[in-house]
């Protein structure tokens, strides 16, 4: 046992396992920090290649060192030996390189802070805001990127391909932060305050992204997707938000679903160009019915291809394979096409409108509301029959 | 004196002056008299003497390590595979924010306080801490702060707002349940009894040491818990004022935290962690303190620069107040502040460097013996060296933006906490087990505790980094498939190594409770001095005399015990033995003062600390509650002052012999 | 420790609380019950904590008998006390609570003194010392609570005084008996052989006086103007327009120390509005708010004149009237170079609800407020 265990083969062990450690890391894990996919984030990935060699060679300086000691000076029946009290010469020595060390870290450091905060050439701003568990981005008027009038969208946040965009993140209940690590650190959102978070996409392409603030029940579920087009295709994808809504036909499955969601859903989510059977605007009052004052806007749904705080796809496996693995140059147009029938994720969407607690834990039990004056902290358990819900997915599938 | 000595009574006689009464201690009046049974429960429940404390310290540390760990391995059990179903969302929210609440408040700390309870007036030869009573109200205070705590589980459910728990989620409207009331109610608590027992461990070492020890001789377990305290007593007090702000505000209505009426959610982020930083600092120092003891015995060398050592504990707990919004770099403070708390970060890496420097020089050149405590002590270097470094990485503060919050941040707070700090416990254990004891806990079983416990550790939290630094955020009942990459060695493969290797150290640990039982069933007594060890608690019997010391020792160089075993010849540079340990201990025993006074037992300090409990409960449950325990402490702190000084006959008489000098130990306490 | 008599009511007392305690638990509705145990509680305890006191009432030693039985019982005022606060509470069931409640405390606080000074006077055949361990007891609780009550008495008295007079009378008032406390002083401090007698007779009067004012004042009311305004919320009124508002813009807070909850800057200058948005590298015309958010808007105003910033919030159908009445909100008037901070959580959109806008009353400009 002794022998096994001996200093010399266990630094050997060592060794292998930090080599085989260093290799066994997962292939493109969608929210990987070392695999930059911006400049902010390229920044950062610089620093990370300063100070993790420096700290992985001292590691490796370190294990030696003990190893030898472990070694060389183990009871081989020698006698008590010379009782040093220290050296001060040497241990100055030890103070003074790592501080030096430290130092040049230290600067590359302050300065790579500072760049990251530079918002003075900033293109493109979108407002960014947490609620407990999703996340929705509204776009101000930029006569430049084609936006006449503010969107609203939620869950896949799309910006322009090279350009930089600046978000203005905060919240509506309590503490969130905003993470999508191939383009940026994360930043928390925080209720009352207007936190500033740069984020630009070098290629077009779909990045994943996740809460990073423990924000209650459902934080694991709070996520994100940032989509990166190009030029063009964002004018697009803006001209098609702001473009009119297309009542569905009469007579039609989808027509029978637009009344059931006048009648249950528009309680909460907004529709721009829904109009009620008596012509007036159908208005969505979640300011009535949820805590925290606001509910998914769901003009265009089907132009996104996650929901639910981007917990669920809405496309299925085989469409979901094919866009998130789209090359940058085929991506825009995969995503521009939206969510056709055949590509619905209807398992998730049928499962989601049948009970949204279940599938997702939120603060949604009618019995338990009065901490919050009786309004909701999510989606609540509709109750909808089957029928309903038939209807409710063939309407759905008409906003695109 | 106090006031319920009865002046001797003699009977008036009519007409004549009054005679003046004397007064006679111990004569006491009323129901007041102190409890003065040695032996038994009542001995352990109204004890005063620091060695009985430590123990309960211990066993309260060692209960809760359990409690914490099945907390830990529930949460492992349901990460190992994608969307777990073992604990829903708001069971699992409630198990990491008390994993992390025990291991903290309930685990480390009291185990740390075990040691220096134990030891520090041992190893500074004095009879007792400066507050005797004081010291178990400290005690019985931390125990109650954690049964409330841990009541809240049989309540209504636990707190579910993370250990850190940042408003305004821990607000009333967005944690509805009474779990986050017994959170702050139970800190609260706890924290007093911390507070107190700071206050009394520094007068301690700053008022008891014996003759000779001056500060720069004193072992450096004694220092390393001496800046504890200091820190302790400088960062309660921010936290005391951060949980009394959440109390106010979900029991009676305040705003502090609430944004619509004008608040800054930063704010508590900030008190918060002006207290959590130098906490870590007060969970690892002790840690340091006890290998630094144990790395000199058993490399037979002094430690290697025993005032780089004593002065970098101090630069670290000093400067561990000036780096605490390094936990905010991405909660919105400005590229200037920023930049600050990262260089200070990285600027308290140095001392500790120097710790770690000054730990292998000393074995350099040693002759080291590999038992159960040095293969602990040797872990705690080795590990931390590793978290310390995995820390480096996050004083980069844009690097820190992309790891905070991620597994990769647990990865390194499990490696300087769990293997710093709790090995350096376990390592004090295996050293010190002798002394408490009479026995040395069996080797072969001491191995295998180490080693199922180096790997496991390993294991668990080796592969966090991976995890972190691939995307996987804290915190999370569950993750999935979608954001768990692809291949061999995805985010799932590394869940389920870091699953079962909790698993292995929870093996390794039960190991531990093993070794105990059997220890104390088929080891043999040990030697008085089984590691030939170096500083003063050695000169006492195994387990020490209730009294200690039969004589003070007089003191004349660091690591005084072992000038007195051996003749050090500075010209063939060689230590000759001139006395064993059994003989010095005999010479102290004949030369033994006559007349030693200790401090008698107490009731009050445990009546005081139900009753403080009684009165934080009242704040949930109502105001007749608060009436009811505010009485109760009322009438504890009545009888605490108005008790005889000492109980009748409890004075120890020395072994007999001439009239020495009879020293009286004066308390107050 | 605990004799046997004190051990069994001790006991009783345990069991009847824990009774108690799951009677209430368990059993609803809990009335009689409740009422029973709890009876039993209090009377159980009493007697625990007497015999306590009296460790049965038996001496340890002769001596401490006789010379205990040999002292004569001294003058006390504690069974007048109790009996005062049993008579408030009667008078407190037949009328207000408060009074009840009052007469408890008295009662409490009697009985209390009344136990410790038989507990001391029977401890030994000495005087000075029953009377210094009698105020070893008890100084720690009296001197605080007598402190506090008599302070309490004194500043509750007073405020009831000031807020009944007239504010021009209050002020002469204050000042009179100011004066009169500094003269006292004064010559208490200068003539050292001032008799004592005279001062505390004047004490006293004026305690009496003080009290009787208070009570007086206090049954009589606040003078009208504070009723005036509570009764019609004065300072909550926002008056919006370009003058100054008598209420409202009284102590008007012109410095504002928060920066990073600010979702906007909202500068006059020359005349003319802009708006700087935190992250927007130009100046704007408007000002854009995600909904049901609450957002801080400062106003800087660089011009020479006092202006308020006003956000117009649309309008709203009063139900009761019909009416359509205009919601705003603003600050108070701001001076040159000064600041003030709007609060705001608009919870619908300015498409639906709007539309929403900055002004400065008597300036012709506006920001619109955007909110999607």
């Amino acid at each position: 046992m002794k022998r096994m265990m001996s200093p010399r083969r266990l630094t050997a062990l060592a060794g292998v396992l930090g080599v085989a450690f260093l290799a066994g890391c997962a292939k493109n894990a969608p929210q990987d920090t070392w695999q930059p996919k911006g400049p902010n984030a390229e920044k950062i990935d610089n620093l990370n290649w300063l100070v993790f060699p420096i700290a992985g060679v001292v590691g490796v300086i370190m294990l030696a060192l003990f190893a030898v000691v472990m070694v060389k000076f183990r009871d081989r029946g020698q006698p008590i030996p010379k009782q040093t009290h220290g050296k001060p010469a040497l241990e100055v020595t030890l103070t003074i390189i790592p501080a030096l060390i430290l130092s040049v870290v230290g600067v590359f450091t302050v300065r790579g802070i500072f760049d990251l905060a530079e918002d003075k050439d900033t293109e493109m701003i979108i407002n960014v805001t947490g609620q407990q568990w999703w996340w929705e981005y509204d776009y101000p008027i930029q006569e430049e990127y084609g936006v006449a009038q503010p969107i609203i969208t939620s869950g896949q946040m799309v910006i322009p391909a090279g350009t930089k965009v600046l978000l203005r993140e905060t919240s509506r209940d309590v503490i969130h932060s905003f993470w999508v690590p191939a383009l940026n650190g994360k930043k928390d959102a925080v209720p009352g305050r207007i936190h500033l978070l740069r984020m630009e996409a070098d290629e077009p392409g779909i990045y994943a992204g996740q809460c990073a603030e423990f924000c209650g029940l459902s934080h694991a579920n709070m996520r994100m997707e940032v989509v990166a087009l190009s030029k063009e295709d964002f004018a697009a994808w803006v001209k098609n938000q702001l473009a009119d809504y297309n009542a569905p036909a009469k007579d039609t499955l989808a027509k029978q679903g637009e009344e059931v969601f006048l009648n249950q859903c528009v309680r909460c989510h907004q529709v721009n160009g829904l109009k009620r059977a008596d012509g007036t605007p159908a208005i969505a009052a979640p300011e009535d019915n949820v805590y925290a004052g606001a509910a998914p806007n769901l003009t265009k749904f089907m132009a996104r291809n996650t929901f639910a705080g981007a917990m669920f796809d809405l496309v299925n496996k085989k469409c979901r394979e094919d866009v998130w693995g789209a090359s940058s140059s085929e991506f825009g147009t995969k995503y521009l096409a939206g969510v056709t029938e055949d590509c619905l994720n209807t398992t998730d969407l049928r499962a989601w409108l049948r009970n949204a607690p279940v599938m997702k834990p939120m603060y949604a039990n009618p019995e338990k509301l009065e901490p919050t004056d009786g309004k909701y902290r999510g989606m609540p358990n509709l109750n909808l029959t089957e029928d309903d819900i038939d209807k409710l997915v063939a309407y759905l599938l008409t906003l695109r | 004196m106090a006031i319920i000595e009865r002046p001797e009574a003699t009977p008036a006689v009519p007409g004549a002056p009054s005679v003046p009464a004397t007064v006679t201690p111990s004569s006491s009046l009323g129901a007041l008299k102190r409890p003065v049974t040695t032996t038994g429960w009542k001995s352990w429940l109204f004890t005063v003497d620091h060695k009985k404390i430590g123990i309960i310290y211990g066993v309260m540390g060692m209960f809760f390590l359990v409690v914490g760990g099945v907390e830990a391995l529930l949460i492992r059990l349901q990460l190992a595979s994608a969307e777990g179903k073992v604990l829903n969302a708001s069971v699992y929210n409630q198990m990491f924010t008390m994993h992390g609440t025990t291991m903290v408040f309930l685990f480390a700390m009291p185990t740390a306080n075990a040691f220096a309870n134990y030891f520090l007036p041992l190893q500074l030869g004095a009879r007792d801490v400066a507050f005797p009573r004081m010291n178990a109200l400290a005690v019985w205070l931390t125990l109650t702060g954690g049964i409330i705590l841990n009541l809240a589980w049989f309540l209504g459910g636990a707190a579910d707002g993370g250990w850190f728990m940042y408003a305004p989620n821990s607000g009333p409207i967005f944690s509805p349940s009474n779990g986050v009331d017994f959170w702050v109610i139970g800190l609260q608590i706890a924290g007093i009894g911390s507070l107190i027992g700071s206050i009394n461990l520094i007068v301690t070492v700053l008022n008891m040491r014996a003759p000779g020890l001056s500060l720069m001789k004193m072992p450096v377990f004694s220092w390393m818990m001496l800046v504890v305290q200091f820190l302790l007593v400088f960062s309660l007090p921010v936290i005391t004022v951060a949980l009394a702000l959440l109390m106010f505000q979900r029991s009676f209505g305040a705003t502090f935290f609430d944004v619509a009426q004008g608040a800054d959610p930063l704010l508590w982020q900030h008190l918060f962690w002006i207290f959590g930083h130098p906490e870590v600092y007060i969970l690892v120092l002790p840690a340091f303190g006890i290998v630094s003891e144990i790395l000199p015995t058993f490399s037979r060398k002094p430690l290697f620069g025993y005032p780089f050592v004593v002065f970098s504990g101090a630069a670290i707990g000093l400067v561990g107040f000036g780096v605490w919004a390094h936990h905010m770099f991405a909660s919105g403070l400005g590229p200037v502040s920023v930049a600050v708390f990262s260089v200070a970060t990285m600027a308290i890496a140095i001392p500790t460097g120097v710790k770690i420097f000054n730990w292998t020089l000393t074995m350099w050149g040693g002759k080291i013996w590999f038992a159960a405590p040095m293969k602990f002590a040797i872990g705690l270097v080795v590990l931390f060296t590793f978290g310390g470094l995995s820390g480096v990485t996050h004083s980069v503060a844009p690097s820190d933006t992309q790891q905070t919050d991620t597994y990769y941040i647990v990865a390194h707070f499990h490696y300087v906490l769990f293997g710093g700090m709790v090995f350096g416990l376990f390592a004090g254990f295996y050293y010190w087990w002798p002394k408490i004891f009479g026995k040395r806990l069996n080797e072969r079983l001491g191995s295998w505790n180490f080693w199922l416990m180096f790997i496991g550790m390993n294991m668990t939290f080796g592969p966090m980094h991976i995890l972190g630094l691939q995307g996987q955020p804290r915190r999370m009942y569950q993750w999935t498939e979608n954001r768990a990459g692809e291949g061999f060695f995805d985010l799932g493969f590394w869940n389920m190594i870091a699953s079962v290797g909790s698993f292995v150290l929870a093996i390794g640990v039960l190991v531990f409770f093993i070794n105990v039982l059997w220890t104390s069933k088929k080891e043999p007594k040990a030697p008085l001095d089984p590691w030939d060890a170096r500083t003063l608690e050695w000169i006492t019997a195994s387990p020490p005399k209730e009294h200690n010391f039969d004589r003070i020792p007089t003191v004349t160089h660091l690591d005084e015990f072992f000038h007195r075993k051996y003749q050090e010849d500075h010209a063939t540079e060689t230590m000759t033995p001139i006395k064993t340990a059994e003989e010095i201990l005999a010479e102290e025993e004949a030369n033994g003062e006559s007349h030693i006074h200790l401090p008698s037992p107490s009731y009050w300090p445990f009546v005081l600390a139900t009753g403080v409990g009684i009165l934080g409960l009242g704040v949930i449950y109502g105001v007749p509650t608060m009436i009811i325990g505010a009485s109760v402490v009322l009438v504890a702190i009545f009888g605490w002052v108005l008790e005889p000084s000492v109980a009748e006959d409890f004075d120890y008489e020395g072994t007999s012999h001439d009239d020495g000098p009879s020293k009286e130990l004066t308390t107050h306490g | 420790m605990f004799t046997g008599a004190s051990k069994y009511f001790l006991g009783l007392t345990a069991g009847a609380v824990v009774s108690f305690v799951l009677y209430l638990l368990f059993v609803t509705p809990n009335d009689l019950g409740a009422i029973a145990l709890g009876t039993v509680v209090l009377v159980a305890g009493t007697l625990a904590g007497v015999t306590l006191f009296n460790r049965d009432a038996e001496a340890d030693t002769i001596e401490d008998a006789t010379g205990a039985a040999s002292q004569p019982l001294s003058n006390s005022v504690w069974p007048l006390v109790c009996a005062l606060g049993v008579a408030l509470m009667v008078v407190g069931l037949a009328s207000v609570a408060m009074v009840f409640l009052i007469g408890l405390g008295v009662l409490a606080l009697g009985a209390i003194e009344w136990l410790v000074q038989d507990w001391a006077e029977g401890a030994s055949a000495d005087n000075k010392f029953n009377a210094f361990i009698r105020e070893r007891a008890l100084n720690p609780l009296e001197l605080p609570i007598f402190a506090a009550i008599g302070a309490g008495v004194i500043a509750f008295s007073f405020s009831r005084i000031m807020l009944a007079m007239d504010k021009s009378a209050g002020a002469i008032l204050f000042i009179i008996i100011a004066s009169a406390v500094l003269l006292v002083g004064f010559l208490n401090a200068f003539k050292p052989n001032f008799r004592g007698k005279i001062v505390a007779v004047l004490a006293a009067v004026a305690g009496v006086a003080l009290i009787a004012g208070g009570v007086a004042t206090a049954l009589s009311g606040e003078r009208s103007q504070l009723a005036e305004a509570s009764a019609e919320d004065h300072f909550a009124h926002k008056e919006c327009g370009e003058e100054k508002s008598k209420y409202f813009d009284k102590l008007a807070n012109n410095r504002v120390p928060l920066r990073s909850g600010v979702t906007a800057t909202v500068i006059l200058e020359d005349g003319k509005l802009r708006a700087e948005m935190i992250g927007f590298p130009e100046p704007t015309r408007y000002v854009t708010i995600p909904k049901a958010n609450d957002v801080s808007i400062l106003f800087r105003n660089k011009d020479a004149e006092d202006r308020r910033l006003k956000l117009t919030l649309g309008t709203e159908v009063v139900a009761e009237t019909g009416v359509e009445e205009k919601l705003y909100t603003c600050t108070q008037m701001t001076g040159e170079d000064q600041e003030n901070v709007l609060v705001v959580n608009i919870k619908k959109q300015s498409s639906v609800a709007g539309p929403y806008e900055l002004v400065v009353p008597g300036i012709d400009d506006a920001i619109e407020v955007v909110v999607p």
